[in-house]
């Protein structure tokens, strides 16, 4: 094998800043390799990739220090244009990547840059290879998250790139549609030989997917390894914000060495390993406890015979809920599940009163939706965008947690804010543009603006997506905290973890009725359902069922105590 | 009042008509044919009018870009935005006809040419509604528009609609979270407040543009639009096909029939 | 950040200079303000589209534009580049979509607003001094709306030479004019100009910048493609004023003629046509000599 990048003693510093970026980067990636770049925010692994295909220098004008080789071509002395021949890049907001009306001009765009008379066999190549000709004539705003980012990987692939590097893949796509990537990736890898980087939070996937690991800690490469060995540094990875997969916390908490990859994997080693563990011990009490709650229930949002509508682009009206009836109680933590399209946004923003149905009726906190503006039901129910920078309309993350308060006149605004400010924990950030916090942070400010509005409900939209492990443990424990201050809360969510540690309920939807509204636990044990729905269990879940544990555990904490009698048992 | 789900004069509405006639989703005559030949069909009947003060002839061509207008399937959102421009240009005309004590001929004069541009923007109208953005820039490139331009119109289109529902989305934000207030005389106070808020929209909007214009252009870059090496390829998918003909071939035999009429039953 | 001092000992080799210095933007930077620019005075105007005009009498009293967006790009970005894109970003996005297009006369509306955000932006040397901005405000209005309002006052003033016409005519349009002017000022330039833009371009600099890889303007360096303050410049601000002047022209010398003297076309002839033809090549010559111009500056200072 021959290395296609070699980095010698590279540096780079943005213009106006005071420090360097990437700090006498020296690393080489053999051709055909799968390469996961990790590594904490502002570790520098962005402006890595981006030295590969000459953004760096040639777009990002700074200084830059080094030698940096690629497929033979020093980076410097060569052309964007030249390397994008070699290197494809696939940005994380791959939405703005596409620039084209129809799919099939969008995968034709580089090659016809270029000058390539056989555009049009390359495009067609490039779907064919992701299988998505049959999007071919579709506008690109109709495509589903998944399809967009085929899409734009094959509008890379059209140029037959020896290397792709991918940003974050699975950070706006749904964990089927996200595994999908994964493995139109590998094909593309070991049937083409392309060198694949991907740019990774997910232990899963890189222990799933990867051959080797480069972790990058500030501007520089910390090592550069087999992805065997990488998993087997979960200490160092978890140091950097990079949790094991939950299997391989598992195997640890059962005192099994081992890095297994996949769920199965990690069954046959504790199954070998004479690991059989019952239920934990707390289960069942848990369970009670929350009958217990739910005894007394005081609605905070009833909707009845519920049914909606969009126009399309054609005219008509696309039914998207049928007759949808559904009480949310106090001290419910509902978490709306379903494919995309399912109708879950729409359902949130009828209950929130942003918009009011076609059919039936919605009462929110006692009030009917079609009867008060969505201004005054604001004070009821906060909804929370997917995309926290709509929700970011001030200067600074005070100002925008102040906003509804102090507009409705509440002389405790300031200390109210000071209060929510300090229970996100974001004090410290309270002055600065949201805009400029981490992941995150953004998800916590915008949390804090919707406590701040006191609401009886709160509805999120997808409040994990696009997160690190780390940050993501972080907002559900936060959501977690937060269940004493609202009445109920409803989250959309694709992210099963979130619906495994924190939904005390789960509504399932399709194709815009609710086909199960059960606990977590049974939801992932109902096989039919999991398949209907598209939903993919967190891995110790999987593991669970895997081994036979009844109640499943759903968080690796429950784990740790279904194995711990045996441990004991195994030291006596 | 009760609040429900309207299906016109929504922002939602506004969006959706922006995406018929950006892409040209409702078919139509023009967008079957070659850009090139739309533009000079375009041109033909944007120029005929200017060359006549015969009230027959006027009102012969606006007759025929109005039929047009009609074979292109031209959206009620563009049409009301027409119409409503069309009707007050017409009283704006015949009040200053009337204050300058203008008579009959004076208001005549007028209408003659508000129907002289009513036809050039009905003409303009059914054309460039009915071309889609990738053959609208095609065709500039042939005529030998700069590549900027070109892309500018194609990005325009595509990122129109998005822009605007980021533009509803944060105005709904302000309005959720901003403080209420009544609606005042002629409901003045309710227009002030949401001029505030269409103006304070705009401090996220900046910033969250900018964020996702700069993946574009980086991408721009990566994918040789600088390298502006397409143009030849892309012109070359052209083709002038017999529908094009035909249709500018009924086109100037029609203006040259409105000529025709003027000159034998003259009006005005 | 935590530490800001450390200094790090480069072992590579240094490639190129050492960064720092303003320099001029890289070709896909100007992309980028163009872009940028192109797209937010779009979706300005598409929402100003939609709210309906207020007309009391022959007097516009609605908002024309929303300067404050065109002027806040001009200010703190690259001032060509971004005015450049503003007047194409409403042509494209509104007025072909709108059915608004009006042919060869959009140029007049582009060269006008160009030239008078062009000029603007280059007078706000601090984007964070309120009685800068509040000047560039006005000046946008003030440059746009004379350039058309001359435009319309030569209409009439080769309407009435040699017409038989009611008395008091040019005083009531002077006058029309006039009170047009000052609602625009008002309106355009104050209510949605100098206001909104003296909280808009404190707010957005140092953080609009940082997001498009560009320093931001700091006072005393100077402005990255800001208008030359030197006779060649002026010459070609006023030769493209005449364009934009023979361009109005074409729309309107049949408005003007047209309606009060139509046997207008049968003295002078279809040749006057050839005035209209002339007129575009005079811009597009221009234009080009420009596109040299600015080209010709990036590679000397590359």
């Amino acid at each position: 094998m021959t290395a296609i990048i070699e980095l010698d003693r590279l540096s780079f510093r943005y213009p106006g800043a005071t420090r360097d970026s990437l700090r006498n980067v020296s690393l080489s990636i053999e051709e055909g390799d799968f390469v996961a770049v990790i590594g904490g925010n502002g570790s520098g692994k962005t402006t890595l990739c981006k030295t590969f295909n000459g953004l760096v220098p040639h777009y990002w004008v700074g200084e830059f220090a080094g030698e940096a080789r690629v497929a033979g071509l020093d980076t410097y002395d060569s052309s964007v244009a030249e390397l994008s021949a070699t290197v494809g890049y696939v940005y994380q907001d791959f939405q703005n990547q596409l620039v084209r009306p129809r799919v099939r001009d969008e995968v034709e765009f580089g090659p016809m840059n270029f000058g390539m008379a056989d555009f049009a066999a390359r495009g067609a190549e490039a779907m064919a290879m992701l299988g998505i000709d049959h999007l071919a004539d579709r506008f690109v705003w109709q495509l589903s998250g998944g399809q967009a980012h085929l899409t734009a990987l094959a509008s890379v692939l059209s140029m037959r790139p020896r290397i792709i590097v991918v940003d974050e893949p699975v950070a706006e796509v749904d964990p089927a549609g996200a595994h999908a990537l994964y493995e139109r990736l590998t094909q593309l890898n070991r049937d083409h030989g392309i060198t694949v980087v991907v740019i990774e939070h997910h232990a899963e996937f890189i222990s799933q997917y990867a051959r080797s690991v480069i972790l990058m800690d500030d501007g520089a490469p910390v090592w550069h390894l087999p992805v065997a060995e990488a998993a087997a540094r979960a200490d160092e990875l978890a140091a950097h914000g990079i949790p094991a997969p939950q299997i391989v916390d598992a195997c640890a908490a059962a005192e099994v060495p081992g890095a297994p990859r996949t769920v199965a994997e990690a069954a046959t080693l504790l199954r070998d390993a004479g690991v059989s563990p019952s239920a934990a011990s707390s289960l069942r009490e848990d369970d009670a406890g929350e009958r217990g709650i739910a005894a007394a229930p005081r609605p905070v949002v009833a909707a009845s015979s519920l049914s909606h509508g969009y126009r399309t682009v054609g005219g008509d009206l696309m039914p998207v809920l049928h007759d949808v009836d559904l009480t949310i109680h106090a001290g419910d933590r509902v978490a709306l599940v379903g494919g995309n399209g399912a109708g879950k946004s729409t359902l949130m923003r009828l209950l929130g009163g942003l918009q009011v149905p076609r059919g039936g009726t919605i009462v929110l906190d006692g009030v009917d939706t079609r009867s008060a503006p969505s201004a005054r039901l604001a004070d009821h129910a906060a909804y929370l965008f997917q995309r926290p920078e709509q929700m970011f309309l001030k200067d600074s993350v005070r100002a925008d947690v102040l906003l509804h308060p102090a507009g409705r006149g509440r002389d405790d605004a300031d200390a109210l804010v000071d209060r929510v400010l300090d229970r996100v924990r974001l004090t410290e950030f309270a002055d600065r543009d949201g805009r400029t916090l981490s992941g995150g942070q953004q998800r916590r400010a915008t949390l804090a603006i919707g406590l701040a509005m006191s609401p009886a409900l709160m509805l999120a939209d997808e409040p994990t997506a696009s997160l690190d492990v780390a940050s993501r443990d972080s907002v559900i424990g936060m959501l977690d905290e937060l269940s004493d201050t609202i009445a109920a809360a409803v989250v959309a969510t694709h992210d099963m973890h979130l619906v495994a540690e924190w939904a005390t309920r789960v509504v399932v939807l399709e194709h815009g009725r609710i086909v199960a509204d059960l606990t977590p636990r049974a939801l992932f044990a109902d096989d039919a359902l999991l398949a209907k729905a598209r939903l993919v269990p967190p891995q110790i879940v999987a593991l669970g069922r895997e081994l036979g544990i009844d109640p499943l555990p759903l968080s690796v904490a429950q784990w740790r105590e279904a194995v711990a009698p045996i441990r004991t048992e195994a030291l006596a | 009042m009760s609040r429900k789900t309207r299906d016109v004069l929504s922002v939602e509405w506004v969006k959706l008509e922006l995406i018929r006639t950006a892409y040209a989703t409702r078919g139509g005559l023009f967008a079957r044919m070659d850009p090139r030949m739309v533009i000079g069909w375009y041109l033909l009947l944007a120029v005929a009018p200017w060359l006549t003060h015969n009230f027959t002839t006027i009102l012969a061509l606006f007759v025929i870009t109005a039929a047009s207008a009609a074979l292109a399937r031209v959206g009620p959102l563009v049409l009301g935005l027409f119409l409503i421009g069309f009707f007050t240009d017409f009283l704006y005309a015949f009040l200053a006809a009337w204050l300058f004590g203008g008579d009959a001929n004076t208001a005549i004069a007028l209408i003659e040419i508000n129907l002289k541009l009513a036809t050039v923007s009905l003409a303009s109208i059914a054309a460039f509604v009915s071309l889609d953005p990738e053959k609208l820039s095609t065709g500039l490139l042939a005529l030998g528009a700069p590549e900027l331009l070109a892309f500018g119109v194609s990005y325009g289109y595509r990122m129109m609609p998005i822009l605007f529902e980021e533009f509803g989305i944060v105005f709904t934000g302000l309005r959720l979270r901003s403080a209420p207030g009544a609606r005042g005389f002629l409901g003045l106070k309710a227009l002030w407040r949401w001029g505030t808020y269409a103006v304070q929209a705009f401090y996220p909007i900046f910033l969250n543009t900018a964020k996702s214009v700069r993946t574009t252009v980086e991408s721009l870059e990566t994918r040789g639009f600088t390298a502006n090496q397409g143009r030849e390829l892309r012109i070359a998918r052209l083709s002038i096909g017999g529908l094009d003909v035909a249709v500018v071939a009924v086109t100037v035999m029609a203006v040259m029939t409105a000529f025709g009429l003027g000159s034998r039953w003259p009006l005005g | 950040m935590s530490q800001t001092t450390a200094t790090d000992e480069r072992t590579g080799r240094l490639r190129g200079t050492v960064a720092g210095l303003p320099r001029d933007l890289t070709g896909s930077q100007k992309l980028m303000v163009f872009v940028l620019s192109m797209a937010l005075s779009g979706v300005a105007n598409l929402v100003l589209e939609i709210i309906p005009d207020v007309t009391i009498g022959p007097v516009d009293v609605s908002v024309s534009y929303f300067v404050f967006v065109p002027l806040a790009l001009v200010a703190l970005l690259n001032p060509f580049w971004a005015a450049l894109g503003a007047p194409i970003g409403e042509v494209i996005f509104v007025d072909l979509l709108m059915g608004d297009f009006s042919g060869l006369a959009e140029i007049e509306g582009i060269i006008q607003m160009f030239l008078a955000l062009y000029i603007a932006g280059s007078l706000v040397r601090n984007p964070r001094n309120r009685l800068q901005i509040a000047i560039a405000a006005v000046t946008v209005v003030v440059i746009d709306k004379a350039l058309s309002a001359l435009v319309d006052l030569s209409k009439v003033w080769i309407g009435v030479e040699d017409a038989e016409f009611v008395e008091g005519l040019p005083e009531s349009i002077l006058l029309l004019e006039g009170i047009g002017y000052a609602v625009d000022i008002l309106m355009s330039g104050v209510l949605f100009g100098v206001i909104p833009a003296i909280w808009l371009i404190p707010a957005l600099h140092g953080r609009i910048e940082p997001l498009l890889g560009m320093r931001p303007r700091v006072p005393g360096e100077p402005i990255q493609g800001s208008a030359p303050r030197n006779a060649m410049f002026v010459a070609i601000a006023v030769a493209l004023s005449v364009a934009s002047f023979l361009f109005a022209f074409l729309e309107a010398w049949d408005i003007e003629l047209g309606v009060f003297e139509p046997e207008w076309l049968d003295t002078y002839g279809p040749g006057f046509i050839w005035v209209g033809v002339g007129a575009a090549a005079i811009a597009f010559l221009v234009g080009v000599a420009l596109a040299r111009l600015a080209r010709r500056n990036a590679g000397s200072e590359n």
